[in-house]
């Protein structure tokens, strides 16, 4: 047990980070929407009802979709984008897919290698892709859910203001969709144009996401 | 905010889309359920209104509507709704559900109404749609 929770630390303490903070959220989220029901005139809600509800997961998952969109574009854009002297970069010279020997697939897998890796086909194909498909998966089925979780929301207000509700189609051509959307972005671009030039020149000791402390600014793709 | 670690998240991922498709499917619930229960409420609305049940009508109404009609005409809620001047919607054409507000289109009127512990309640009646986006112009309203 302990040697299980120390071989996945990382993803244990961000699971329980995760699972905390949505706990806050619903709960600061549910006592606004009925500050607004109270403002209103309106029944307050349980908890139980507002975790089901469309306003609670149109605020969820409108930060998710930046977050698995972030994930994808830079999963993605890095086997073509370079940043010289930053580790989150490759080096110079390996832009682009890099060769099947490099990559370590078909002939060139070895015995630890996942099975796929040494398949042909279709099998490479995916697995060689399946991070980003994953993450592209999710993205857009959170967008999804946001567009169609946020006009269900966006028409809960319309109504509350004695205004008329819009379509699907209306609501992802409104303001109020893009507003949700690209705010998340926003800072999802920042943070990683931030990341990637940041990391060239400053450090954090004994951080695989930091190059070693004493690696020069020039040194490209060394992980600490 | 912060991009964190890729290895971090990949073991997550099927278990986060099931976390996302039951949001999705859990949000979606029961609107059928309450669009049945919102317009049976609106169709009461309307017969109270045809049989001139005022105290009916107010019992029908929404609290904030009920206290705010009173208020203004400065007497009770049922001779403040008598003297309305609210139209006979006639059948349910529409009903558009969404959370726990609804909007009823009659066929001569358009009701708002919003969900209550017990049950749905006419928060805005007598109500006409106006250009430009604007809220309708209704008769009676609350807040």
């Amino acid at each position: 047990m302990r040697r299980f929770v120390r071989e996945n630390g990382l993803t244990l303490s961000f699971g329980i980070a995760f699972l905390l903070a949505l706990a806050g959220h619903a709960i600061a989220g549910h006592t606004e929407f009925n500050n607004q029901q109270a403002a209103d005139g309106l029944a307050q809600i349980g908890l139980g009802d507002y975790l089901m509800s469309s306003d609670f997961a149109v605020d969820v998952t409108e930060n998710w979709q930046s977050e698995y969109l972030q994930f994808f574009l830079y999963i993605t854009v890095t086997v073509w984008l370079l940043q010289r002297g930053s580790p989150e970069s490759k080096e110079m010279h390996k832009a682009g897919k890099e060769s099947d020997k490099e990559q370590r697939v078909g002939r060139h897998a070895r015995e630890d290698s996942p099975r796929w890796a040494g398949a042909g086909g279709m099998r490479q194909a995916v697995f060689s892709r399946s991070l980003g498909l994953v993450m592209g998966t999710i993205f857009v089925l959170s967008w999804l859910v946001q567009a169609t979780a946020g006009v269900s929301a966006y028409n809960e207000q319309q109504l509350r203001q004695l205004q008329a509700p819009i379509s699907w189609g209306a609501y992802v051509g409104s303001a109020d969709f893009w507003s949700r959307t690209l705010q998340n972005w926003q800072s999802e671009f920042l943070a990683v144009a931030s990341m990637a030039i940041l990391s060239v020149y400053l450090r954090q000791r004994g951080s695989p996401e930091s190059k070693p402390v004493g690696a020069p600014h020039s040194a490209t793709g060394v992980e600490g | 905010m912060y991009r964190g670690s890729v290895r971090t998240v990949r073991r997550t991922g099927t278990l986060i889309l099931a976390s996302l498709l039951g949001l999705a499917l859990g949000g979606c619930g029961s609107a059928g359920e309450r669009s049945v229960d919102a317009s049976a409420a609106a169709t009461e609305f309307e017969r109270l209104l045809s049989s001139a049940d005022f105290k009916g009508l107010c019992a029908a109404l929404a609290p904030e509507t009920r206290s705010e009609l009173a208020e203004s005409e400065k007497t009770s809620c049922a001779e403040a709704i008598a003297a309305q001047d609210i139209p006979f919607g006639g059948a349910v054409r529409k009903v558009d559900v969404y959370g726990r507000q609804a909007r009823v289109v009659l066929e001569s009127d358009t009701l708002f109404l919003s969900q209550f512990r017990d049950g749905w309640k006419v928060v805005a009646a007598g109500c006409t749609p106006r250009s430009g986006g604007l809220p309708y112009q209704c008769t009676i309203k609350g807040g």
